[in-house]
């Protein structure tokens, strides 16, 4: 028993995030992943045109909450996506803090539940709220100063920045440059270049999850079906992967966005996602093919555990490196295929995309509308890639320190 | 050996077939209508008589009246007809927009095979007088026969015999035709003169259980296009008529000179990188390139390329070096041989320094990571120890070996160097593969579409091929056995 305290346990994945955290830049790294996702839910409080709460003659109104859902504020449906997350988060986080605590569940297991819950919560209170949020499109800043004008006692608390993405800001000619009140100007028809930054951030975060979620599903579970079963299943798989290589993955994308009409993010997402299915495939399949003759797995079958439970349970866990480090790339390669997309105009019309942003920039010549989109590009895709490389290395067993 | 490239070159017929089966039922089965301006002119009901027409020929021309894949039209019912001619005719004035122009463009497209089934409904549409007038309409319509290839630039004298005879008939078919608003006096004699039109041609009509064995494989959209397909014919382009192959052939040349350089520069550049960054593993000089490799490989395309517009072209604000665009400048025909040299250099510099960085980047990546694979194993040790130079252990020794994943990254570059860059080919106004395929993409060219993904998709299955086959050729390990 003594012998035994003297070693820990140590999990697979422990090693390897032991082995991450010695690397300081990718450390870094993916702490602004976590800020870009923050200030990716968090924007409205950052930049909108609704005050949080304003009073007219010492009236209160809070319509910020309301406004979160209005459809004709916010076009995207992942807008209302994010809104939910951000009206949500605060109490299930105190929820689970709670659940922590008191209850003391803090599994692994109940946080996968947990986050799954969060994710069905948000798309279900965005979908209700599509059908139930009906309010036309309140100009609060102009309902204010003419209020302030008539000698109302007014006050107000506005988010940071008082632009929507979609407003335009019609004084001054446009495309104006940067300025106190458009930090990073406005593009050719008016609207605060900084605020359709920020809000660009959820579709370029959304497109690269959503995508990579996609057809890291698609992969898994035909490598795992071809990895596993082999024989004539594998040869067909096999078959079906070596002919989708051969596409011209870019091209057909494009070709299929300019088909749809009315294109929106998410037929975007599916597009690569259906695309780009062969990568994880032929990696899941190699893995199993190379796990299945272990011991573990004639074990689990000796003992008679059903065949989706081998495959998901016991063999798909020992396989997810890999997968983990293709996807993080994969996010990387998905966003930079989005914005080649707006930047063609071949994205969503009305979606606030960095890609979009730049081809007004090309097309209008001015600095401040290139520089600001290609940037954030860069910053976004390097930070996933370099994130990708850290996991990479800390799971090679001949870097280990 | 020979027999590895023929078993390979084998497989590759089924792969390809099935490729093109899948992208043509995607670009078929998509939502909209081919031939961008022509169809969408043509879309509205209200379209004059002749633009309808003309948008018909285009159908029967390109084979888009048929079906995709299976052809049942041989045994088309009078309901299915007569719902359609309902729809079209609109006597209640309750039928939608939409429904009423996809019955249109159905009894267009049921054509020839429908004649069996208008005649009958017209003998039972007797008396009510607006409905007999569609039908009357249809028939006159769906009976001409088209002329056989009539794009075709030569016809043999057969087939133009042939198409003189279609012609002949039309001309009589045409003299049935009554006014919409005619009697329905006229309407009968109109009637009468059709029914003696059928019983002369009945036989035309009656299939044998060959012929629609027949119809039902071979009257399709991805029959024809196949049968074309195989003759290396891609069809000719929607929009100016013109032969697909043609067309992409003679923007070759603009991609070429592009990519060929910028491959070539992205391997100069790259292979002595990434073997010194290698040799000096963990030195300064290795991290900083690893960085500087990192963002480069991070930089999208199309950032740079318009960040170097706005900088350095004539367009931009601040260094007026270089053109904003284009090949070669408007005037290059009178110069001499060695100013247009000059002159394209001048303008593709800025396309070719953004076509070369991406690449670069990831080919020392790869270079660096190849060489460290070697650079510790025994054979080097040995080749130090027998007092070899640094340079002949690093260059004859350690390099060879190195370089292999390299070289056969050749074959997958090699869709990207016939296939020219979009979006840099956007941005510049290269008149290459690139932007042929954006214009198709924008035009709704589907032959012109499908001719430049088959061809990029037969480039891959090549290009795989090749590094397969280069990998055997400098590493003596793997054999084809």
């Amino acid at each position: 028993m003594e012998e035994e305290k003297k070693y820990k346990k140590v999990s697979y994945w422990s090693v390897v995030w032991s082995q991450f955290k010695k690397n300081k830049i990718a450390l870094w790294g993916l702490g602004a992943i976590v800020l870009l996702l923050l200030q990716a839910i968090y924007s409205p409080f950052l930049s909108l045109d609704v005050p949080i709460v304003y009073s007219i003659d010492g009236k209160m109104h809070c319509p910020f909450l309301l406004e979160l859902f209005n459809k004709n504020r916010f076009e995207n449906t992942v807008d209302i996506l994010f809104n939910a997350v951000m009206v949500v988060s605060p109490l299930l986080v105190a929820l689970w803090f709670v659940c922590k605590k008191i209850f003391s569940i803090s599994t692994n297991k109940t946080f996968v539940i947990f986050i799954a819950f969060v994710i069905l919560v948000c798309f279900a209170a965005s979908i209700v709220s599509e059908k139930l949020v009906k309010i036309g499109n309140r100009k609060y800043k102009e309902e204010i100063a003419i209020a302030k004008s008539e000698g109302k006692k007014v006050s107000a608390i506005f988010p940071l920045m008082k632009w929507s993405y979609k407003e335009t800001d019609l004084e001054g000619s446009n495309p104006q440059a940067p300025s106190a009140k458009h930090l990073l100007g406005t593009d050719s028809t008016g609207r605060d270049v900084l605020t359709r930054m920020l809000y660009g951030t959820r579709i370029s975060m959304t497109i690269g999850v959503v995508a990579v979620s996609i057809y890291m599903l698609i992969g898994i579970v035909l490598g795992a079906l071809a990895g596993y079963f082999g024989g004539a299943i594998d040869i067909w798989i096999s078959r079906l992967i070596e002919v989708v290589i051969c596409f011209p993955t870019f091209f057909l994308i494009l070709t299929l966005a300019a088909f749809i009409e009315k294109r929106t993010v998410f037929h975007v997402m599916i597009l690569i996602g259906v695309v780009s299915w062969t990568g994880v495939a032929r990696l899941v399949r190699g893995e199993f093919l190379r796990q299945r003759g272990m011991d573990y797995v004639q074990a689990a079958i000796a003992l008679g555990i059903s065949r989706a439970k081998i495959i998901f349970t016991h063999i798909l866990p020992n396989a997810m490196g890999p997968i983990l480090v293709s996807a993080t790339f994969g996010i990387a390669s998905a966003i930079l295929t989005e914005s080649s997309l707006s930047f063609l105009g071949l994205g969503d019309p009305t979606a606030p995309s960095w890609g979009g942003i730049l081809n007004i920039g090309r097309q209008q010549g001015k600095l401040w509308l290139i520089l600001a989109p290609g940037f954030a590009i860069f910053f976004v895709v390097s930070v996933f890639n370099l994130v990708g490389e850290a996991i990479r290395d800390a799971m090679d067993p001949r870097l280990r320190q | 050996m020979w027999t590895y490239i023929t078993k390979r070159i084998l497989w590759m017929i089924p792969t390809f077939f099935a490729i093109s089966l899948i992208i043509f039922l995607i670009l078929n089965l998509a939502p909209g209508k081919p031939g961008g301006t022509l169809a969408s002119g043509a879309e509205g009901q209200e379209a004059s008589g002749s633009s309808r027409e003309s948008y018909r020929v285009f159908k029967s021309q390109f084979n888009l009246d048929k079906p995709v894949l299976f052809n049942t039209r041989y045994a088309l019912s009078d309901e299915q007809v007569e719902k359609c001619l309902n729809n079209y005719a609109n006597e209640s004035g309750k039928v939608p927009m939409k429904e009423v122009i996809k019955s249109q463009e159905l009894l267009e497209d049921y054509g020839q095979y429908s004649i069996p089934s208008l005649i009958r409904i017209l003998k039972k549409s007797e008396g009510n007088q607006k409905f007999r007038a569609v039908v009357l309409e249809t028939l006159l319509q769906n009976a001409q026969r088209y002329p056989i290839n009539a794009y075709a630039e030569h016809l043999d004298e057969k087939t133009k015999q042939i198409n003189n005879e279609i012609d002949s008939e039309n001309e009589k078919i045409r003299t049935f035709a009554c006014a919409k608003d005619a009697s329905p006096q006229e309407q009968e004699k109109a009637a009468k003169k059709w029914y003696a039109w059928y019983k002369e041609h009945e036989d035309r009509f009656k299939y044998s259980f060959g012929q629609k064995i027949g119809i039902f494989f071979t009257d399709t959209r991805f029959f024809k296009y196949w049968a074309s397909l195989i003759r290396f014919d891609f069809g000719v382009s929607h929009i100016d008529k013109k032969p697909v192959m043609g067309k992409i052939l003679s923007k070759l040349q603009y991609s070429l000179c592009l990519s060929v350089p910028a491959v070539i520069f992205a391997y100069i550049i790259s292979v002595p990188l990434g073997v010194f960054s290698a040799v000096k593993q963990n030195s300064k000089f290795d991290r900083i390139c690893a960085v500087i490799l990192f963002m480069l490989y991070s930089l999208p395309s199309f950032f740079v390329a318009t960040i170097l517009l706005y900088f350095f072209s004539q367009g931009g604000d601040f260094l007026k070096i270089f053109p904003t665009g284009g090949f070669q400048s408007p005037s290059v025909d009178s110069l001499t041989t060695w100013e247009k040299t000059k002159d394209i250099i001048w303008h593709i510099i800025l396309p070719l320094i953004c076509m070369t960085y991406g690449s670069f980047a990831s080919l020392s990546r790869y270079a660096r990571t190849g060489m460290l694979d070697v650079i510790r194993s025994d054979y080097v040790r040995t080749a130090r120890a027998k007092g070899l130079s640094e340079f002949v252990v690093v260059v004859k020794h350690a390099m060879r070996n190195g370089m292999i994943p390299i070289i056969t990254l050749l074959g997958t570059l090699l869709p990207v160097i016939i296939g020219g860059s979009v979006i840099i080919e956007y941005i510049f106004g290269i008149p290459g593969m690139g932007q042929l395929s954006i214009t198709s993409i924008y035009n709704r060219d589907y032959n012109m579409i499908m001719g430049i993904q088959l061809i990029s998709a037969i480039l891959v299955l090549i290009g795989i091929l090749i590094s397969d086959l280069l990998y055997a050729l400098v590493d003596p390990r793997i054999s084809f056995k």
